[in-house]
């Protein structure tokens, strides 16, 4: 095992001796690097001043992806190519996103811009055409105070103008080599800074025993959950499993029946799949956190946290996935139904982890997905549901509702579900089956809806799912 | 009509002066100035309940924690321990009660920020809680209220109430708004010679960031430097909540003589800082068939929080802006400041103008839905007029009304007309779906309410090579003043702005400067650089007379020229030739707002030098199963005056615009019963994102010149375009009043969340 954290860094390799697992990327290039363009606006996730980009490699093609420098740890960023706002001028010239926040006045008070323009940049490496929702969508993640974003979406506009190769271009084969310079070595790796442990095996086999020689470490995934308990909580975690680097938890694959989807596989990489089977799971997915959390927030840390407001999980609930874990070398299904016990608790034992997720593809169903919040980009729902119905000459042979946001976990709506099956399709038996969903649940009161609100509008997706079902369009105020 | 005789002075938009360092990240804010070696880092630790005796304090484990190297509490303040603005009440630490959950009690200094943070952490403080007062309503019930009430009136509301024809009465609130400027607050002391103290603070008022932590100290202003070259965003939440943490900072610095650095994390600001006030107002109105009011009364509640802070100065500028553009015969209003166990509420944005407007478009909207007339008529039916009913209830003459001319203009160019029958059109065949439109004006008072406030100071030296060194009291905060007070010493010295260097705003340079507030920044800085130049030129030209014995009448400086009647100079070889001369090339420069006076105690007489102007169109689609609404269009008209800098004014606009949309759809600040604020991260306080800006974003300036003599004839956009938003939220209420046919009127309170939007939806759908 190597102790050592390598990555790509303005065409060098930069190797870290046993850092503090603990030391967060933003810190790490404020205070080691000395770079003072990237921002803490937060710490935890939800500004994006603190924005920059990952190089990643993938078939043989580096992914410029976004994150969020504040929650990320440093040792998370082996065998990547680290980019920051101060990388992307040239010598002589300003990157082309650069030049185009100018020219549209896209900075004020200049605080969130160093975010935009990595946001934008990344865009920029990913796409050829850059539209006005593409555009939207990338700097979603990125709050600003000041701009009201229209001369930002203006200056992404103008990307459509510039020619391409910039200057990462150019240095794509150095980067791609020594990248897989880093790869090659194939080596797991294992920091001990002052006793705080940081593990990254490469295989699940090395993963067991790194967990049976240490059963009380945490496993680690995208850490957007887990990494607010340093910047928030202030707390230590004293010993960490990061399971970004098993190839074979990181995978999507697809039988004729099923989806099979690792545990550690990026959110992004979920949207973009699952759109052409359940395109409002991928809907939802667009509107989970950001890009700069998506890139890199696991599936497996979303069942992980059990978080009652978790977005994927009432969908997941929805279309019956099937849950695989391991412990030791015992593998065992888990049906989600049973998999959550209690407020942010699973069937889990403890060392058991979560290895993959499969999802029926049941084409002959129909699927819908909700997700109400209060703000539409990066807000965390008052109501998630999904919803799946099998229906046969408009009898309900089986319908599944799932709601998150509505009790401790995320729930099925068993009662109204009963009611609901071998009945008519039809808008009365619908209104009916609404008071059967107050036995279902009793949501609580929070900052983000009432208890009150809350029932309604689960009561009122529920006719929504009716109307659209019937009407045959979706009734929708976002396109 | 307003004569458009003046050509402009400025013809290049020129980009923020810091546009290039913005998107290279080489801009510095105070963060990010290069830390001295042996800098050391603070934390503050705060209350956990909002009313309560402290009845043990232990900080044995803070002390002993990792890292710490020094404590201060109240008993370490040598001097006056509040950093209350013009009234005291908010202490920097408090001896032994709390008053509000987030009151800072104590601060630890130690080698990292991590350290220091963990640290606060591990006090060990036991309370003897008192039941707080938390809401308006509890506040006004046992009259918990930071001065006596208010009341101001003219004319007699009583009789016209009786005799009018028609009669509504109501109430409504609109919510707080926390600042969420990107930049959080910071500060970094560093203690020099003699004890002195240089203060990096990100803060929009250096001069009384000096003056408070010189009353703290006991030492005497001069010894202390504020210096601030930009902030990351104020909005009104570093105008005086920036004190606090100055102070605590540099009274770390001072006792320890070292170097300290204060960053306050995300939700400790949110938690320990005052946001914008929330108002409650019930009102009664009398008006005719047309809808013109004939008199009302009303109610006015804020929840100003433990102190007074600026809450006086907040609420008259509600109490100024209770008008918006309409003409009020007879008017009485009760102001009530009510005191709660809260973060004291401070300025923001508008500073209590958004809330007072609020309040009496509301009113018309109710009117109109009323008379079931469409509120665009009501609203004109109210303006005031050129020359009669132009008088204001504080009794200022409008001498400069143009919300007609803007009204007109824009409900043409945004074909309001049409699309308004397009939506009732869309409204008859869709259940489910609604839309909404809504124009609202907006008359904003430009000048600080408090006179004294009303003046600037700078300095401009001339260096003999031919650069120019400015330095004025603005804070760069993203308005751009730098950039348009740099463009106004260009223009007048007839000089490319390459040769200004644009400075640090410093209170060595430039002493007693007023708060970078009011939107009068540029107005009051930009006068006051046009005065230094003023000066030095008249240095030269005493100079030049003398030596080529010619006229300095008509002398023009342009394109790197001197040109008098009958002789050219370069410039450079001007300067140059002044200063072997013996020429004095550096000057201060003063300037006060003419014309303004106010008599505080019958609330009368003219507050404002002029008013801005605008108006916007909004339009919204809204879900009625579930509340979730989309802004879709928005045209705006608004009057920048004959603006310096027009990318910078529609930057302003627009900008302004979003964030006043948020505080009134879905910001929302919450707080328990108790008085915990609940919303203080970004993922429970949502500011607007980027899809949240409508793809339809029009906006243009109206043409015209400020009839008073601003700078080009130019006007303000800082705080005017915010309340532009209040279409939004009258174009949600009136695709909300579809639902009911345009029968009902909706019962809605800002912001209105998809959460009030469906409560608000279920009520008429109940009376249907
Ligand atoms: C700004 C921001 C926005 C967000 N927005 C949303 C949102 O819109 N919707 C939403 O649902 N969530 C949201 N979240 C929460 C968070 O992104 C999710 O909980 C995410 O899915 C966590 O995934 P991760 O891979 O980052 O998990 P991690 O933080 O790495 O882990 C989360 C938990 O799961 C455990 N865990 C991880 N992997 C496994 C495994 N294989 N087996 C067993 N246990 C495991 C970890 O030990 C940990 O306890 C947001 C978070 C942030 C910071
Ligand atoms: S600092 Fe806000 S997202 Fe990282
Ligand atoms: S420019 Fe100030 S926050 Fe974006």
């Amino acid at each position: 095992m190597s102790s050592k954290i390598k990555f790509v860094y303005n065409n060098n390799i930069i190797e870290l001796e046993n850092i503090d697992p603990n030391e967060t990327l933003l810190n790490f290039i404020r205070n080691n690097l000395k770079k003072t363009g990237t921002k803490e606006g937060c710490a935890e996730g939800g500004c994006g001043a603190c924005t920059v980009v990952l190089g990643t490699l993938k078939n043989n093609k580096i992914l410029y992806q976004v994150v969020n420098s504040c929650i990320i740890f440093v040792p998370m960023i082996h065998g990547k190519q680290l980019i920051i706002v101060e990388d992307l001028e040239s010598k002589k010239d300003l990157h082309p996103v650069q030049k185009a926040m100018i020219k549209h006045n896209g900075s004020q008070c200049g605080f969130c811009t160093p975010g935009f323009v990595m946001s934008l940049f990344s865009m920029y490496k990913n796409n050829n055409n850059y539209t006005e929702k593409i555009i939207k969508d990338s700097i979603s993640g990125n709050l600003c105070r000041c701009t009201g974003y229209k001369p930002i979406i203006n200056a992404g506009k103008e990307l459509n103008n510039y020619f391409k190769p910039d200057k990462f271009e150019i240095n794509k084969k150095i980067d791609i080599e020594l990248i897989k310079k880093i790869q090659n070595e194939k080596k797991p790796i294992k920091i001990n800074y002052n006793n705080k442990l940081y593990f990254s095996p490469l295989s699940i086999k090395e993963l067991l025993l790194i967990i049976k020689n240490n059963p009380n470490a945490k496993l680690i995934n995208g850490g957007t959950d887990l990494a607010l308990t340093v910047t928030k909580s202030r707390k230590d975690l004293n010993s960490l499993i990061y399971l970004g680097n098993i190839k074979e938890l990181n995978y999507i694959k697809e039988n004729q029946n099923n989806i099979e989807i690792g545990s550690s596989t990026p959110l992004i990489e979920i949207e973009k799949f699952i759109s052409k089977y359940y395109s409002d799971f991928s809907e939802i997915l667009k509107r989970y956190g950001s890009y700069q959390i998506r890139n890199i927030a696991t599936i497996g840390g979303n069942l992980g946290t059990a978080s009652p407001i978790g977005d994927t999980l009432p969908i997941l609930l929805s279309l019956n996935a099937l849950i695989i874990t391991q412990k030791n070398n015992i593998s065992r299904k888990i049906l989600i139904k049973d998999f959550f016990t209690g407020y942010r608790k699973t069937k889990l034992k403890k060392n058991e982890f979560i290895k993959a997720i499969i999802i029926p593809k049941n084409k002959s169903y129909i699927f819908r997905a909700y997700k109400i919040s209060k703000r539409y980009d990066d807000d965390i729902s008052s109501v998630c549901m999904g919803i799946n119905l099998n229906l046969e000459r408009n009898i309900i042979r089986n319908i599944i509702i799932a709601y998150g946001g509505m009790s401790e976990k995320p729930k099925r709506a068993t009662n109204c579900e009963k009611y609901l099956n071998n009945k008519n399709f039809d808008k009365e038996t619908i209104i009916k089956s609404q008071k059967e969903l107050l036995k279902d649940f009793n949501p609580i009161n929070d900052m983000r809806a009432s208890s009150e609100y809350r029932k309604n509008i689960a009561k009122n997706l529920l006719l929504k799912f009716f109307f659209e079902i019937k009407k045959n369009k979706n009734i929708r105020i976002y396109d | 009509m307003i004569k458009n005789n003046i050509e402009s002075l400025f013809t290049e938009n020129l980009p923020h002066d810091s546009a290039q360092k913005h998107v290279n990240g080489k801009a510095r804010y105070t963060d990010d100035i290069l830390e001295p070696n042996n800098i050391f880092y603070a934390a503050i630790g705060w209350s956990k309940k909002s009313n309560a005796i402290i009845d043990k304090i232990n900080l044995d484990d803070v002390i002993k924690s990792e890292g710490v190297i020094d404590i201060v509490t109240y008993k370490d303040i040598p001097g006056r321990n509040d950093v209350g603005p013009v009234f005291d009440g908010d202490p920097i630490f408090p001896k032994n009660k709390v008053e509000y959950f987030g009151q800072p009690i104590f601060a630890v200094l130690a080698t990292t920020n991590e350290l220091a943070r963990k640290a606060v952490l591990k006090a060990k403080i036991s309370y003897i809680e008192k039941k707080p007062i938390i809401t308006i309503q509890e506040a006004h019930k046992i009259k918990s209220y930071i001065f006596k009430p208010k009341q101001i009136h003219r004319g007699s509301p009583n009789i016209a109430l009786r005799d009018a024809k028609n009669y509504l009465r109501g109430n409504f609130s609109t919510g707080s708004q926390e600042h969420f400027y990107l930049e959080g607050q910071i500060c970094m002391t560093i203690p020099q010679e003699d004890n002195d103290l240089i203060v990096y603070s990100s803060t929009q008022h250096p001069s009384e960031t000096q003056q408070i932590i010189s009353k703290m100290l006991k030492i005497k202003n001069s010894s202390i430097a504020v210096k601030v070259r930009r902030i990351g965003g104020g909005f009104g939440g570093k105008e005086t909540q920036s004190f606090i943490f100055a102070a605590i900072c540099t009274l770390l610095a001072n006792k320890t003589k070292l170097p300290v650095k204060l960053k306050i994390d995300r939700d400790d600001d949110i938690i320990i800082t005052g946001k914008r006030h929330d108002f409650f107002s019930e009102y009664e109105v009398g008006f005719n068939n047309n809808g013109q009011i004939k008199g009302l009364k009303i109610n006015l509640y804020s929840r100003c929080g433990i102190s007074a802070d600026l809450s006086a100065a907040i609420n008259d500028r509600a109490l100024f802006h209770i008008d918006n553009a309409y003409y009020i015969p007879n008017i009485l209003v009760n102001n009530y400041y009510c005191k709660t166990n809260t973060a004291s509420n401070t300025a923001f944005r508008g500073f209590g103008g958004p809330q007072g407007m609020m309040v009496i478009e509301n009113i018309i909207d109710n009117i109109a839905r009323y008379l079931k007339k469409d509120p665009t008529t009501i609203r004109k039916n109210n303006f005031y007029k050129k020359n009669t009913n132009n008088i204001t209830h504080y009794n200022m003459k409008i001498e400069d009304n143009i919300i007609n001319e803007i009204f007109e203009e824009l409900i043409t160019s945004s074909r309001y007309i049409n699309r308004n029958k397009q939506i009732r059109d869309f409204n008859d065949k869709n259940n489910l779906i609604k839309k909404g439109i809504a124009i609202t004006p907006v008359k904003f008072g430009i000048s600080f309410t408090k006179n004294y406030l009303n003046q600037a100071g700078s300095l401009v030296h001339i260096y003999n090579d031919g650069s120019v060194y400015l330095n004025h009291g603005g804070i760069e905060m993203g308005q751009g003043t730098l950039t348009k007070i740099a463009q106004i010493a260009s223009n007048e010295l007839g000089i490319s702005i390459n040769k200004i260097k644009i400075s640090e705003t410093n209170t060595s340079k430039v002493p007693n400067t007023s708060a970078s507030a009011a939107s009068s920044t540029t107005d009051l800085n930009g006068a006051a650089v046009l005065n230094a130049i003023e000066k030095i030129k008249n240095n030269i030209n005493h100079y030049v007379r003398s030596k080529y014995k010619i006229s300095i009448d008509k002398v023009k400086y342009r394109n790197n020229k001197v040109i008098y009647r009958n002789k050219i100079f370069n410039f450079n070889d001007l300067i140059m030739e002044s200063y072997l001369n013996r020429v004095s090339l550096s000057s201060t420069g003063f300037y006060k707002t003419p014309k303004i006076n106010f008599d505080d105690k019958n609330f009368e007489g003219r507050p404002f030098y002029y008013f801005a102007y605008g108006a916007a169109v909004s339009e919204v689609i809204i879900d009625t199963l579930t509340g979730e609404n989309k802004l879709t269009q928005v045209d705006i008209l608004h009057d920048a005056g004959n603006p310096i800098n027009e990318n910078i004014e529609i930057g302003q606009i627009e900008g302004g615009f979003i964030q006043g949309m948020g505080w009134l759809t879905f910001e929302e600040v919450k707080w328990s019963e108790k008085g915990n604020i609940l919303t203080h991260s970004p993922s429970t306080y949502k500011i607007p994102a980027s899809n949240d800006t409508p793809t339809k974003f029009n906006v243009k300036l109206f043409k015209g010149n400020n009839i008073e003599k601003v700078i080009n004839r130019s006007k303000t956009t800082g705080e005017p375009p915010l309340m532009l938003s209040m279409s939004v939220f009258f174009a949600i209420k009136d695709a909300i009043a579809s639902v009911g046919d345009y029968k009902i009127i909706p019962k809605i309170n800002a912001p209105a969340t998809p959460e009030e939007i469906l409560s608000s939806i279920n009520i008429i759908k109940k009376n249907l």
